[in-house]
């Protein structure tokens, strides 16, 4: 048992702040309090496109099946909706339908489809059976899929009239999304 | 009922907590017996409720209760037992009661062998404890709450993730990772108790110290662990990725390292007290960031949990636990005063100081290159990374200088060091770095780095052996013994250094294997067809066959692949490529052949029945990095275990530490 | 160090208005012509590896395009392989797919913006820290303890009662161990202090 047992609310009332601890502590605490804080529900598997608002890649992909190839230069004027998509991919499935309809409904717009890391046999197969109202591309070693920035799939980029990308919209889209982002293409970004 | 007992043990474990909490802070404020027996009572009573929480999750698992929410999460009637087992901490919540059990064990044992102890300081830490156990206790109650009942349980559940049920490493890693990272509280517990009674003495140190070192072992074996589990089980050929949730676990460990070295010269000379409490309060700080970087999503790694309440609720602790040691080290931090002074010119005293500016360097790096991307993204909105390239760009200078003050800090002498005393203690172990670098020369090592490395390991490793076996040739001088005898009797009386040395020569192996392992491996990619061959160096590659095989929770193709080396058959190799229920891309495993000199490593891109494309790597010297993190824990073990004089020294009555401390040492 | 970094890389980003730098400063058109020579054999390998390693696989969890074997991270490798060969140089190629994936991509942060923050605030700290150490080793060697220091039973005792340092016993054999102790342990040579009193 020690005998050095003094009152400790004397000893807490006389205690000086250290300022060279406290500022040097605050000025790493705070900044880095307050950058976690503000990353709060960011998503970072995310990503924003640098796309946005600026010229499609260029590109000419012969269509499944064969056939002469589509190129996006030729189809300048237009406004055109690239779909990435692939057999394997589940929400891409729940889509079709929508894309399909929308392409019927909206003749004046190029619905164009890239077929994203799948075999041509299977892509063939799965269209023989789902009959398709627009062209489904090859892309062999994912060229377009690398210079549109693809991250998977179901991915969509809204082109308007000009060539320019208005949008992207990463998941599964309904009738309604479509509608409402063909409708900003046709504007055409500013 | 099972989730409705677990939901009560975990309230009671908030309930002991919170007022063991209370009592402890309260009786260090006014110390009576009756305070501290109650605080200790309660310190026990939290541990108990602790693993029988555990214990009842772990009963749920093994029954398939998928009444539970944790098991209807991750349990699955499809897996072997050990994965049942293992299940407990395979996920988030579930991750958080293992804490909670691990942090009961650490408390009741440290509450246990200090009960008599130090009397103005343990209630104070105790209560700390309590506190950071009555927080997890909350975490477990509310937002992480693993034994929700589930009103219509189904028949089967997903198990836990297929990336950990692939090697048994999962059995492993986490409990020592768990050890290593909860027992940094009770240092925490420790150091805030000398701040707020305001004072550290060497009595006091000595239980701070043993408990960081304890943890300190176990941290080291996880991370190194973490390393090889990527190694063998992830299939890119590499063990360290600068991953997020890896840097939240090497953090920690680089400010309780920093902390072990400065509490010597604590003990030695009295300085540096305040330091040492900061950086022992930093180790704790961080490992809650590491969990709050695992745990909240906003970090992009391969550990990521997904995002949840959880996340916000740690970060107002980490809030709070800041504020509260800040406040707390600028209120206190003075009153631990300086007995001593430490030298100011070339001296072993110094090189202490270089290196725990280069240990706070270390950490200030990872942790800017790690939370970075978050900055940018709140002052410019774009999203960026810092990968690997940057983090090893910025570490090797760093290895490299520390490897170099391991071996010219022991070398010089406490005091300030002669011209004549620096060319005697400074010249000999030149001759092992020439030595070093020239077989690596030889041995077609051109890369600058690792050369200075060899350079530097060769130095240091010489003056690492020379010390520890200098109390070994002055008993034999002095004493006449024999080596063995001479040995003995240093053991006895100089273990802490012995193992302190010991562990040195494993970080110097360790920093020399991962500097020639980096940048002395070759790779390649080859298709092959059935029966082709591919040659890597002296070895060759021959696919023979794929096969495949059906587990019950998952199917596998194996490729059987013939190596042999200069003409000599070495038997075949089988990486395989597994498909697991609810993935859809397949998940590889690497084969790995390891000998002493260098590892062959397969790992499979595709394969179907004819062919198959392989990654094949040849990495020298992996198997080393393993040896020496086992060398790194020995050494740590060694210096645990008290030796003989200390525990006279403690038993009778108080002498001056000044004699003490020399310990036939220079 | 940290604090006046963090404020003058806020006052920077502040400055350049907070607006999205476009990544490269390429021509809308394209990353330009091939400005290296064009690649081949062992030396493509290598590049492509090198290079490789500094691209982000968009697929994988923090991987790089060298290390991954996701087809996305292949198909990358392979592009990164045709424009070598092509005789685009590394910063080229890097601009190419920041284009298209965003800095997001790039495993080492470029120089801009705020980015020099964390590549050269570990050279700041590690000046600051010398400084630091420097100014504390200039401070007097004999820093008698805190006023508010309060000294443990147990502990170390205060300087005043340990024996002064240039005290030697009378005994002529313990004198002689006392003199080389203090040699070994504190370098004064023949265990005499170099200054008078302590």
């Amino acid at each position: 048992m020690t005998t050095a047992v003094t009152s400790r609310p004397e000893e807490a009332r006389r205690s000086r702040v250290n300022p060279k601890v406290l500022a040097g502590g605050l000025a790493v605490a705070l900044p880095l309090l307050a950058v976690l804080v503000a990353n709060l529900g960011r998503d970072p598997r995310s990503v924003r496109s640098p796309l946005i608002g600026r010229p499609a890649p260029a590109f000419s992909l012969v269509p499944v099946g064969g056939g002469a190839p589509v190129s996006l230069e030729k189809l300048s004027g237009k406004p055109v909706v690239i779909n990435f998509w692939a057999t394997w991919c589940v929400p891409c499935f729940e889509e079709h339908a929508a894309l399909t309809a929308a392409a019927r409904g909206l003749p004046d717009v190029q619905f164009l489809g890239v077929v994203y890391e799948d075999e041509e046999a299977r892509t063939q197969e799965f269209l023989r059976q789902r009959p398709s109202a627009y062209p489904s591309l090859i892309d062999p070693e994912g060229k377009a899929a690398i210079a549109y920035g693809v991250f998977g799939v179901p991915e969509t980029f809204f082109i308007d009239g000009s060539g320019r990308i208005v949008d992207k919209y990463v998941g599964p889209m309904t009738r309604s999304t479509i509608a409402a982002l063909v409708a900003r293409a046709k504007e055409g970004a500013r | 009922m099972v989730p409705i007992l677990g939901r009560i043990l975990i309230l009671m474990a908030l309930l002991a907590a919170s007022a063991g909490a209370l009592v402890g802070f309260a009786t260090g404020m006014r110390p009576n017996a009756a305070g501290w027996k109650w605080a200790r009572r309660l310190a026990y009573a939290f541990a108990a409720f602790m693993v029988l929480a555990n214990l009842t999750m772990e009963y749920a698992l093994l029954t398939h209760d998928f009444s539970v929410s944790y098991v209807a999460h991750v349990g699955s009637r499809s897996v072997p037992t050990w994965v049942s087992i293992v299940s407990l901490w395979s996920s988030l919540e579930g991750s958080i009661l293992f804490w909670g059990l691990v942090m009961g064990l650490y408390i009741a044992v440290a509450t246990w062998r200090n009960a008599d102890k130090h009397p103005e300081y343990m209630p104070y830490a105790v209560g700390v404890w309590l506190a950071c156990g009555a927080f997890f206790s909350f975490l477990l109650a509310g937002p992480a709450q693993p034994f929700a009942t589930v009103l219509n349980p189904a028949m089967d559940g997903p198990g836990p993730n297929p990336l950990l049920q692939n090697h048994y490493l999962m059995v492993i890693h986490p409990p020592f990772l768990y050890s290593g990272y909860v027992g940094m509280t009770i240092p925490f517990g420790l150091a805030c108790a000398a701040l707020l009674v305001g004072r550290l003495g060497n009595d006091f140190i000595r239980p701070l110290r043993n408990f960081l070192l304890f943890s300190w072992i176990f941290l080291t074996c996880a991370i190194v662990l973490g390393g090889w589990w990527a190694y063998e089980v992830l299939g890119w050929g590499g063990y360290w990725a600068w991953d997020p949730v890896e840097n939240a676990s090497f953090l920690p460990w680089l400010t309780a390292t920093a902390a072990l070295h400065s509490a010597l010269l604590v003990e030695r000379k009295g300085v540096l007290k305040g330091w040492t409490t900061i950086l022992v309060l930093a180790t704790y700080l961080l490992t809650i960031l590491g969990t709050f970087m695992t745990r909240s999503g906003v970090f992009n790694s391969v550990h990521s949990f997904t995002q949840s309440a959880i996340g916000p609720t740690i970060l107002v602790f980490l809030a709070a636990a800041l504020l509260f040691s800040l406040v707390l080290l600028a209120l206190r931090v003075d009153s631990l005063g300086t007995e001593g002074h430490l030298e100011t010119g070339p001296s072993r005293d110094v090189m202490f100081l270089v290196q725990n500016l280069l240990f706070v360097l270390f950490t200030f790096t990872v942790l800017l290159g790690t939370v970075f991307p978050l900055i940018v993204e709140a002052v410019r909105g774009v999203q960026m990374s810092v990968g690997r390239p940057y983090f090893d760009r910025m570490s090797v200078p760093v290895g490299v200088a520390l490897l170099f003050v391991m071996g010219v800090g022991p070398a010089l002498p406490w005091g300030r060091a002669t011209a004549q005393q620096m060319r005697s203690a400074l010249l000999p172990p030149l001759l092992s770095a020439v030595l070093l670098a020239v077989v690596g020369l030889l041995l077609g090592v051109r890369n600058a780095w690792t050369l200075l490395a060899l350079l530097f390991g060769g130095f240091t490793a010489q003056v690492t052996l020379s010390e520890m076996f200098l109390p070994v040739r002055q008993r034999m001088r002095s004493h006449g013994e024999g080596f063995v005898e001479a040995f003995r009797q240093a053991q006895l009386r100089g273990r802490r250094r012995f193992g302190a040395y010991v562990t040195h020569a494993g970080a110097i192996l360790a920093i020399a294997s991962i500097a020639v392992s980096s940048t002395m491996g070759s790779s390649k990619e080859v298709q092959l067809k059935q029966g082709e061959t591919a040659t890597l160096g002296a070895y060759s590659l021959t696919f023979v066959n794929a096969e495949r095989v059906a587990e019950p929770h998952r199917e596998s193709v194996l490729a059987r692949v013939d190596i042999s080396k200069n003409g000599r058959s070495l038997g075949a190799l089988y990486p395989r490529m597994n498909q697991y229920e609810n993935q859809r891309e397949p998940i590889g495993t690497p084969a790995v052949r390891s000998s002493l000199t260098e590892d062959l490593y397969l790992s499979i891109h595709n394969i179907d029945s004819d062919s198959v494309g392989l990654l094949v790597l040849i990495n020298p010297m992996v198997s080393w990095i393993w040896i020496a993190t086992a060398i790194m824990a020995l050494g740590g073990l060694v210096a645990l275990v008290p030796s003989m004089r200390r525990m006279a020294v403690t038993a009778s009555p108080p002498v001056p530490t000044a004699p003490v401390a020399i310990e036939g040492s220079r | 160090m940290t604090p006046v970094a963090f404020a003058l890389a806020s006052i920077l980003a502040i400055a350049s208005g907070g607006q999205q730098i476009p990544p490269g400063s390429a021509p809308a058109a394209g990353i330009g012509a091939p400005k290296g020579p064009q690649l081949s054999g062992p030396e493509l390998d290598k590049r492509t590896d090198d290079i490789g390693a500094l691209l982000r696989c968009p697929v994988c969890q923090g991987l790089s395009v060298a290390d991954s074997p996701a087809t996305m991270a292949r198909n990358m490798k392979a592009e990164v392989r045709e424009k070598l060969a092509k005789g685009y140089d590394q910063e080229q190629i890097l601009a190419y797919f920041e284009r298209s994936y965003g800095e997001f991509v790039r495993l080492q942060p470029p120089m801009r913006g705020v980015n020099w923050l964390v590549w050269f605030g570990p050279v700041a700290a590690l000046i600051a820290g010398g400084a630091v150490i420097a100014w504390a080793m200039r401070r007097s060697p004999h820093q008698p303890a805190a006023a508010g220091g309060r000294q443990d039973a147990l502990a170390a005792p205060a300087a005043s009662d340990l024996p002064s340092r240039d005290s030697v016993p009378t005994d002529p054999k313990l004198a002689a161990a006392v003199r080389r102790v203090r040699m070994l342990a504190y370098g004064w040579p023949q265990g005499v202090s170099p200054k008078a009193g302590s």
